[in-house]
């Protein structure tokens, strides 16, 4: 029966995900086509800069580029034109180069593709250090106590741009081995697809590593290991139904860097979209920024059709015909290492906010510049003879306080929109694979820079991981057959959403959301160069890291500090927080 | 399953295909280790190509930089103007001159003619956004004969010779110049170097031509590579990839060995700017409290590693004639004391404004915050990416910026600087300043034809200028440029325009 109903409900559901990817795919693409009107910085004179840095910026001029360009006839008429050239193969021509701009945005697209790829290659490499040891003793039924994912969220914490700039000065400069920049062969992909892959991977490890003791759980494997099964065949299949939870986040995680990796890009000199795209957007050179973010957005799409059908192949008819058992995470004991590690986070944490609260974090004192860690400066001093500690002491609440603000904000829009994926999964596609620079600038063109601005704007595409994921899990959890049941016993959707429905995502969302939370301290300081955020000199610590990111060699105590209070916090984060995948409220067994 | 696995598996086993793919298109563009051994030259630019090398662009000193193109004149040492293109000329009243024309060859094979000057000098006149050597001079070329041009300006233009040295009035053959108001400088130079191969904005492929008047290049050919960071810029060269790698940042400077580092005055000065026409420095007093308080030899060891002179006035040592004839400033306010500062402020923020495409900008605003604040001010910062905040620069929505600033614009003269940003009809003019005498002083200059008279009336305005407080110089930035020791004969030119000509070679 379930079969029947599920397969005549399926066309208009399919519609309706069709029409939601067309709206969220035209709405994006009007709104980068406003850009230039909403901004109220005339495009005229970026564009002119964007030419010639020396050129002044007379009305006769800026009349002439904005003739040139017909800037007059309004952002519709412009939207129109570039929509009627692409059937015909035109995406028109640069504003600020006057090229034809689909041989340079395919070019660009092909680069970071194809790094992307590598960093994909890297990415499932580390997620698959990250869950071995789970996915063996789990095969062989020999997992006892609950894993606190501590070196996931050691690794996931790593700044890419930081790992970076230590790859390049490392492997190519010191040690030669590697290119240290440029995009000659595929030697050279090899340091920025470990720099994007790393982080990445242990993020997608870390959530496989937390979803994998509950499939061991089911009754399945039991009965495989009762009778003698191989464990190989036992971990094969655990992983196929852990994996389809884990899935859609590889969407946001890494077919986001083909727009999203414009630090690394800089450093290696990769000529990809994101940066192709970022200096378009500053130049508000309009053809180019569109085509790429069309491309982005197709790109999005596809990713995410590709990686719903593999889901769903992996988990196979058991979810359509509503047959699914539930996966139910097995109360482990916590591991005692787990609250010794919190706790040694949490005081170290302190006693650094605490020493660093009682210092001078602005005082300039360029006699003492870059001066290694003594007793007089615990951690060091930076390019300004500024203490390091008491930067990060300031820091310390700012840039959590608005981390946790922007994640909670981006979790509560993800379950929301989530809930309803069938409308909403083409908006999660098309903003996933959206870098957060572009949302910074849409946001800078309608508050202004602001303090709120980076926090806002982060905001918009900080939820698309949560909503994916929570998309993927309640349709894991409709199709179970716990859900008919409750149906059938008559419970109402408030029961449905608190009995079942929550419980269900919201433990696994929250350790995302944990393990994403150093990513977020440093997209939001990434957007400071519009103008966004805290203004310099306050102390922040995404700031802090990417200011003394240049002197990595000369004084890497200057990034040294940072990166490990980063590390700590998320550390803390995930070790501490109140077991993370238990469910008590049933067992299935 | 299975199967799902399999394809999974087969996906990433594409992976290294697709690369190689994309890699052997990028391939061609010539940057591989092989290069440098047959005498070609491996150069790391800054400045990634906007308009595919057109000379009305940004991409203009490129062409001279590596040179591709010349004009009727070039620049010597001293910055006046000597013999290119054109091997002598003369005026013959204020408003026309006659240039007498080499025997060159351009690089597609067809001979400099005065037409051609002509053509090249219209098309330029014509450009769809005007070069900024142009902007204040109306000029029409005419061919006297084969050899010969007339040059005439509606008002006496006693600066034509340097104008025309500029990149953006360089020579090309008449295939450059397409129908849609696109120039191409590939293969259309009279350069030593001609360029083969331009791939987009990552690099470019240049090879010796033969023809070239001035004698064969001793270099076979360059190959360029664009490189925006400038941490990856000094990377490439402490790598091997590179052998000349311009701009290193001051940050990454003392990572290279003292041997392939090498400082170049430059024409750039760093300036505290304060906006005159409202807000807190409208009082002259309170400008006079800013400029005392402002040290900017605290930035030199600190901000700039070494690499800067501390600020003699708005032109730096780079300008060789400027020390010499400096004036003395005269009549400037009294500066208030930071209780009257405190008194007049009325509690008003001062709002201090930079931009972080120069990285030494934001660290040098920070030290300059503690500076004033000492002084009695309360300051915020503002520091964006430079387009981000131009149009509220132009605005004069803040009080103060940090500012750096090229003195010799690609005229090669002086005033153009001073006409642009400090007179009250001047176009970047974030000061706002509008002082009758400063007028007057930068007018004077202007119209002076004598080059020792318009020197000094050069140091009267910027004397001037400083009387007003509008603008505290605070250093004369030094460029860093990275040269490997196998590396002979390139140019160190404060004003950026040539690095690579006709000497430079490997060892």
């Amino acid at each position: 029966m379930g079969a029947i109903t599920a397969g005549a409900k399926a066309r208009p559901a399919q519609w309706r995900a069709g029409l939601g990817r067309l709206v969220a795919g035209a709405a994006l693409l009007t709104a980068v086509a406003l850009l230039p009107w909403l901004s109220g910085t005339d495009p005229a004179l970026t564009v002119l800069r964007a030419r010639s840095a020396d050129q002044d910026p007379t009305p006769a001029q800026l009349a002439a580029v904005r003739e040139q360009l017909g800037l007059d006839q309004g952002p519709l008429t412009h939207l129109a034109h570039w929509l009627g050239g692409l059937p015909r193969g035109d995406a028109g021509t640069s504003w600020v180069s006057g090229e034809p701009v689909l041989p340079q945005v395919s070019a660009a697209f092909a680069v970071s593709v194809t790094l992307m790829l590598g960093a994909l290659v890297v990415t499932l490499a580390v997620a698959a250090l990250v869950s071995a040891r789970t996915l063996y003793l789990g095969s062989r039924r020999r997992l006892r106590q609950a894993r606190a994912g501590t070196g996931a969220a050691v690794l996931a914490a790593l700044p890419k741009f930081l790992l970076a700039s230590l790859l390049a000065t490392v492997c190519g400069v010191w040690l030669g081995w590697l290119p240290s920049s440029g995009w000659e062969g595929p030697s050279s992909m090899v340091l920025p697809s470990l720099a994007l892959g790393v982080p990445s991977g242990a993020m997608i490890g870390g959530l496989l590593d937390q979803s994998l003791p509950a499939a061991f759980q089911e009754p399945w494997a039991r009965t495989w290991h009762a009778f003698g099964f191989p464990p190989g065949l036992t971990a094969r299949n655990a992983l196929r139904r852990a994996l389809a939870g884990v899935l859609p986040q590889l969407l946001p995680t890494v077919v986001g860097l083909v727009g999203g990796a414009v630090a690394v890009e800089k450093i290696f000199n990769i000529p990809g979209l994101g940066r192709l795209a970022l200096d378009a957007a500053l130049a508000q050179d309009l053809p180019p920024l569109q085509t790429a973010t069309m491309v982005l957005i197709l790109l999005g799409v596809t990713a995410g059709l590709l990686l719903q059908a593999l889901r769903r192949a992996l988990l196979g008819p058991a979810l359509r015909d509503g047959a699914l058992p539930a996966l139910h995470a097995p109360d482990l004991p916590r591991r005692r290492s787990m609250s010794w590690i919190a706790a040694f986070c949490g005081i170290a944490l302190l006693t650094v906010v605490g020493a660093g609260l009682l210092r001078d974090p602005l005082h300039v004192d360029t006699a003492a510049r870059l001066l290694p860690p003594s007793p007089a400066h615990p951690l060091g001093t930076d390019a300004l003879g500024r203490d390091l500690l008491a930067r990060l002491g300031h820091g310390a609440l700012r840039t959590t306080g608005v981390a946790l603000a922007v994640t909670t904000v981006s979790v509560l829009l993800g379950l929301l929109l989530g809930t309803a994926a069938q409308v909403s999964s083409g908006l999660t596609e098309a903003m996933s694979t959206l870098p957060a620079v572009l949302a910074g600038l849409l946001t800078t063109a309608v508050t202004g820079p602001s303090v709120w601005g980076a926090a806002l704007a982060v905001c918009m595409v900080g939820w698309t991981p949560y909503a994916a994921q929570t998309a993927a899990l309640l349709e894991q959890e409709r199709a179970s057959g716990h859900m008919l049941a409750a149906l059938s016993f008559g419970a109402g959707p408030r029961y449905l959403l608190r009995h079942h429905h929550l419980p269900a995502v919201l433990p696994a969302v929250l350790r995302n959301a944990l393990l994403r939370l150093p990513t977020t301290v440093l997209v939001l300081a990434s957007l400071g160069f519009l103008g966004l955020g805290e203004q310099p000199p306050t102390a922040e610590w995404g700031r802090l890291l990417s200011e003394n990111q240049p002197y990595l060699e000369l004084a890497p105590w200057a990034v040294l500090g940072p990166a490990c209070a980063l590390v700590l916090l998320s550390v803390l984060a995930v070790s501490g927080a109140p077991g993370t995948g238990q469910r008590r409220h049933r067992s299935s067994w | 399953m299975r199967t799902t696995f399999r394809g999974l598996g087969a996906v990433l086993a594409l992976t290294p295909l697709l690369a190689g793919c994309f890699v052997s298109a990028e391939e061609g563009s010539g940057a591989d280790g092989a290069a440098g051994a047959d005498g070609r030259l491996r150069v790391a630019l800054a400045v990634p190509p906007v308009q595919a090398l057109s000379p009305y662009s940004n991409d203009a000193t490129v062409l001279s930089k590596l040179s591709v193109a010349e004009g009727l004149t070039a620049l010597n040492k001293d910055g006046a103007a000597a013999p290119a293109l054109a091997k002598s000329w003369t005026r013959k009243n204020d408003t026309t001159w006659t240039f007498e024309l080499r025997e060159a060859t351009f690089q597609d094979g067809t001979e400099v003619t005065a037409e051609s000057v002509v053509n090249s000098l219209d098309h330029a006149n014509a450009a769809e956004t005007k070069p900024r050597v142009l902007s204040d001079v109306t000029l029409t070329a005419r061919a006297d004969d084969a050899d010969t041009v007339t040059i005439s300006t509606k008002s006496a233009d006693p600066v034509l010779p340097l104008r025309l040295a500029s990149p953006a009035l360089a020579v090309l053959s008449a295939k450059a110049y397409q129908k849609d108001g696109t120039v191409s400088p590939v293969g259309n130079g009279t350069g030593p170097f001609a360029i083969t191969k331009l791939t987009g904005k990552t690099g470019a492929a240049l090879d010796r031509y033969d023809g070239y008047w001035g004698g064969k290049a001793k270099a076979s050919g360059i190959d360029v590579t664009w490189i925006a960071d400038g941490t990856a810029r000094a990377n490439a060269l402490r790598g091997g990839d590179v052998d000349i790698a311009e701009w290193i940042p001051t940050a990454q400077a003392k990572l290279l060995d003292t041997d392939i580092r090498h400082e170049v005055p430059s024409v750039r000065t760093d300036s505290l700017v304060l906006n005159t026409r409202g807000g807190l420095f409208s009082d002259a007093s309170l400008r006079a409290a800013a400029r005392e308080a402002v040290d900017g030899s605290a930035l030199v060891d600190s901000v700039f590693g070494g690499y800067a002179d501390p600020a003699q006035g708005l032109f730096g040592p780079a300008v060789a004639w400027a020390a010499d004839q400096r004036v003395e400033v005269t009549g400037r306010a009294k500066a208030a004391t930071p209780a009257q500062v405190k008194a007049k402020t009325k509690g008003r923020t001062l709002r201090l404004a930079t931009y972080t495409n120069r990285a030494e900008l934001p660290e040098a605003a920070s030290v300059l915050q503690q500076q004033l604040e000492k002084a009695g001010f309360t300051v915020r910062q503002d520091v964006r990416e430079y387009t981000q905040m131009e149009a509220d620069l132009l605005a004069g929505k803040y009080d103060a910026l940090v500012f750096s600033r090229v003195t010799l614009l690609d005229t090669g003269d002086a005033v153009a600087y001073l006409a642009s940003d400090y007179t009250s009809d001047g176009v970047y003019n974030i000061a706002g300043l509008k002082d009758p005498k400063v007028d007057q002083a930068i007018k004077a200059a202007a119209e002076e034809g004598d080059t020792q008279q318009r020197q000094q009336k050069i140091m009267r305005a910027e004397a001037e200028i400083l009387r007003t407080d509008a603008a505290v110089p605070l250093v004369h930035e030094k460029v860093v440029q990275g040269i490997a020791t196998d590396v002979e004969g390139v140019i160190l030119d404060p004003r950026e325009r040539s690095l690579i000509d006709v000497d430079t070679h490997l060892k």
